[in-house]
């Protein structure tokens, strides 16, 4: 799970062009929308791209996403029961 | 077409001279390759890293530009926010269509796509000012910005405005450069841009790119750059072009001998500037004639850069010995008459006097 | 930016799209209620999305034109050229420099679609350099102006879903600067593989026909057309001889200064718009039969400008209906496509249903008109709203009650 949590991490920090922050600045119960990372709805669609691409997880549904996007900590959690790849 | 005047009342640029700067025009840098990009601001500067990341390079220019025209002129919000653009966000475009193709249209990245489509430009320049009046987008090859300016001129007759923030914006990226070199539009070799339109007759140009903005306003300030007396566009014209340059001139009341600088699209391209020295012969303003290409490079809304250098020049009393054909700079301007066209199709004429100030 | 100005008529209609081809199959279907929703056929992608469709493929489309094959050609240049022809048959205007005429054609795919197949071929032969140039959509609209002759100004507004739209505000500012006599409008777009995995990406393409305004809405179906008109003043027409078919009352432009996609829940924008038409049009909200929404389907979208709506007409707002479920959302080309659909509701009095609907939004205080009624009707506001907020309503009034 940590190994999940340092490249979900990296891997957003990349995709999401978040320049000006580092893998230790994200807390893995920090909230990723709103108040903590202060990520939006089209990052959500950007991450959804993520999960397909890396996890082979593909969501019908944007709003989905809402719950498994909370923190580092759930998406890690529904990748590690989800990923098919 | 009668206009009311408009005054130039604030100016924001980048080219591939200084950024919000008027360096580049009487100035400039020369350059020796064919592909030159624009010299770019310090984006953090003007963006914090939140907003920055999901903003393409040819918006945060713009958005630039914008504001910088917006705080020269002392008006805080515009009327109108109106863009013209030949290619829009090509960038993000080339990025979303490679990728599509490139994954047989799997693992798209939407924010390439939120930001290829042309009108966002403008609708990035208007949230981020919190501007929701008139808000419109051109895209018509080499008289974009010309015809955002028009756009603009209507609704300032209409007396629907007092101010419009017009922008003038392209960016070239290598893969649209390559294109547009299969098809001719770029010289091989360019040893010095600065000395290029008036040495070469060759085929082709060399690329620039740039964000230009300018705030026009109904009202002249003490700020004001110059006067856009009169303009007309125009397709395929039925009659000769040196005969509707006369009736533009006339009917503003003025004789082509009033004409202080003939102000021309040339790029060093032969076939392109035919037209203009053909013009410059025939109505006696070869002496008058002048270009600006040498200074931001070929793109489709360089006109926009054309403009800047007929409004500063005029603000600052010195037409820049540079981009004077016959090398020999002129004070005391009082009219400029600008001329720019696109393969000979698209015409576009405007007339900018000195302010009274 | 509510000034009043001189209005202009429509003298003449060119449409097609997945409902017709020309105005009076659009008329049939849209009596019928006759979707154009179908299969994708024209091209080639994973997606089984649905979508609507022009019938006509290019070489059809050549035939109808006289065009020769092997030349070079789009299909949203195509299909432009065929709505133009028919716009300016029924306006009974010959091209012969009697009359200065622009073109101002909205679109935003311009050549995309033959860009996304030989995209890598431009980059790496001379193989189709020829459709390099056709990619901008200048040279759109210049190969549509070419194809008449006779057309002194030319003009490519975009502004994503509300380009078409804006072409009428263009227009109606040019004839009445005398900048010209007569203004074809309108716009043209083709389903290209680019946009619909664009709007994909975006996850607000529903996957069964759309449902405007309905709770359970899902996103939007994708549609191709062209639609154009022909503008004119009083004074020409009357020194033409011809007969006006409907009046552009009026319009307003704003933008929503919101998002890059989404709509304020407000509808800020929208709200501008809409008040901004009815005030140039001179026109008080309860004159308006019909609004024809802007309605694509998507959850936000929906919401906000029903909220507009709301904010300008009330709780009980008159018969409304997005008739994106028959023609699917033809993007740049919609402001056109549904200005034609407004003034064929205006001539016949009567209000096109919204299909697929079956129940009403729950934090909207009502519900679309479901199925077609007849009925007076006199004044319809249309609406046209485009990605990053570029917002356009027009108002088009019937010719007994405008003069």
């Amino acid at each position: 799970m940590e190994k999940l949590i340092i490249e979900l991490k990296t891997e957003i920090i990349k995709v999401l062009n978040l320049e000006d922050i580092t893998i230790e600045d994200i807390g893995n119960d920090d909230p990723l929308f709103g108040d903590g990372l202060g990520l939006d709805s089209i990052d959500a669609l950007e991450l959804i791209v993520l999960m397909e691409k890396d996890y082979g997880i593909k969501l019908k549904d944007a709003n989905q996403g809402r719950d498994i996007f909370k923190s580092i900590l759930t998406m890690a959690e529904y990748i590690s029961k989800n990923r098919t790849i | 077409m009668i206009i009311n005047p408009i005054y130039i009342n604030g100016i924001g640029s980048i080219s591939i001279q200084k950024p919000l700067s008027e360096d580049g025009i009487f100035n400039p840098v020369s350059y020796d390759t064919p592909r030159v990009s624009c010299i770019e601001p310090n984006y953090r500067d003007f963006f914090t890293p939140a907003v920055s990341r999901r903003i393409s390079k040819i918006i945060k220019r713009s958005i630039i530009t914008a504001k910088h025209a917006i705080s020269e002129s002392g008006i805080e919000m515009p009327d109108a926010i109106i863009t013209g653009t030949g290619l829009g966000c090509i960038e993000d475009t080339e990025k979303f269509l490679d990728s599509m193709i490139r994954n047989e249209e799997k693992f798209l990245k939407p924010s390439f796509f939120i930001q290829s489509t042309h009108n966002s430009i403008s609708s990035q320049i208007a949230i981020n000012l919190d501007c929701k009046s008139y808000n419109n987008t051109y895209i018509h090859r080499g008289v974009s910005f010309e015809n955002a300016l028009v756009d603009a001129a209507l609704l300032f007759k209409q007396k629907k405005i007092d101010s419009a923030l017009v922008t003038g914006s392209d960016q070239m990226t290598p893969n649209y450069f390559t294109l547009l070199k299969r098809i001719g539009y770029w010289a091989d070799t360019v040893n010095d841009t600065l000395q290029f339109v008036r040495n070469t007759k060759t085929k082709g140009s060399f690329s620039g790119e740039g964000s230009i903005s300018f705030m026009l306003s109904s009202q002249q300030n003490k700020n004001s750059y110059a006067l856009i007396k009169a303009m007309d566009l125009f397709y395929k014209p039925t009659v000769p072009i040196e005969q509707k340059i006369e009736q533009f001139i006339q009917a503003q009341g003025l004789n082509i001998e009033d004409i202080d600088i003939y102000l021309t699209g040339m790029s060093g391209d032969a076939q392109n500037d035919k037209v203009y020295t053909d013009i410059g012969k025939n109505l006696f303003l070869s002496e008058k004639t002048a270009f600006y290409k040498n200074i931001c490079g070929e793109f489709y809304t360089s006109a926009a850069y054309g403009l800047n250098v007929a409004a500063s020049s005029l603000k600052k009393g010195i037409f820049p010995a540079h981009c004077l054909q016959d090398g020999k700079e002129r004070k005391n301007t009082t009219h400029i008459l600008f001329h720019n066209h696109f393969k000979n199709k698209d015409h576009s004429l405007i007339l900018l006097n000195k302010c009274s100030n | 930016m509510s000034e009043q100005s001189e209005s202009v008529f429509i003298t003449g209609m060119g449409i097609i799209s997945a409902i017709g081809i020309g105005v009076d199959e659009t008329l049939i279907s849209l009596r019928e209620s006759k979707s154009g929703i179908g299969k994708i056929n024209h091209i080639d992608t994973i997606h089984d999305l649905p979508s609507a469709e022009v019938s006509l493929t290019d070489n059809q489309m050549m035939e109808i034109l006289n065009i020769e094959a092997g030349q070079i050609v789009t299909r949203t240049s195509l299909m432009a050229k065929i709505a133009v022809k028919e716009a300016i048959t029924q306006a009974k205007l010959t091209l012969d420099g009697k009359f200065r005429v622009a073109l101002i054609n909205g679109t935003t795919v311009g050549g995309m679609e033959k860009s996304e197949l030989y995209y890598f071929d431009f980059l790496e032969n001379d193989k189709y350099n020829e459709y390099i140039e056709a990619h901008d959509c200048g040279s759109c609209t210049e190969s549509i102006a070419d194809y008449f002759g006779g057309i002194s100004y030319v003009s490519t507004p975009s502004t994503a879903c509300s380009s078409a739209a804006n072409a009428f505000i263009l227009g109606q500012n040019l004839i009445n600067e005398g900048v010209v006599d007569i203004a074809i409008v309108g716009g043209s777009e083709c389903l290209t593989k680019f946009h619909l995995n664009g709007f994909k990406t975006l996850m607000i393409l529903d996957d069964k026909v759309c449902r405007p305004f309905d709770e359970t809405r899902a996103g939007i179906n994708l549609g191709e057309a062209a639609a154009f008109c022909v503008l004119e003043a009083k004074k020409t027409i009357d020194k033409r001889a011809v007969k006006p078919l409907a009046k552009l009352s009026g319009y307003g432009n704003a933008c929503d200064a919101y998002h890059q996609t989404a709509s304020s829940p407000e509808g800020n924008g929208a709200f501008i718009a809409m008040d901004m038409a009815l005030k140039t049009s001179n026109l008080q909200p309860t004159d308006i039969d019909y609004i024809n929404a802007h309605g694509t389907g998507t959850p936000n979208n929906d919401e906000s400008e029903g909220r507009a709506v709301v904010r300008v007409f009330g709780d009980n707002p008159p018969h409304i209906s997005s008739t994106k479920p028959l023609t699917g959302h033809t993007t740049s080309a919609a402001g056109c496509v549904e200005a034609v659909i407004s003034i064929l509701s205006l001539n016949n009095n009567f209000i096109p249903g919204n299909l697929n609907f079956s129940q009403q939004i729950k934090t909207l205080p009502f519900k679309p008109t479901e199925i077609n009624i007849e009925t007076e009707v006199n004044h319809v506001l249309s609406n046209s709203f485009g990605f990053g907020g570029n917002n356009t309503s027009l108002v088009f009034s019937k010719i007994e009650s405008a003069t």
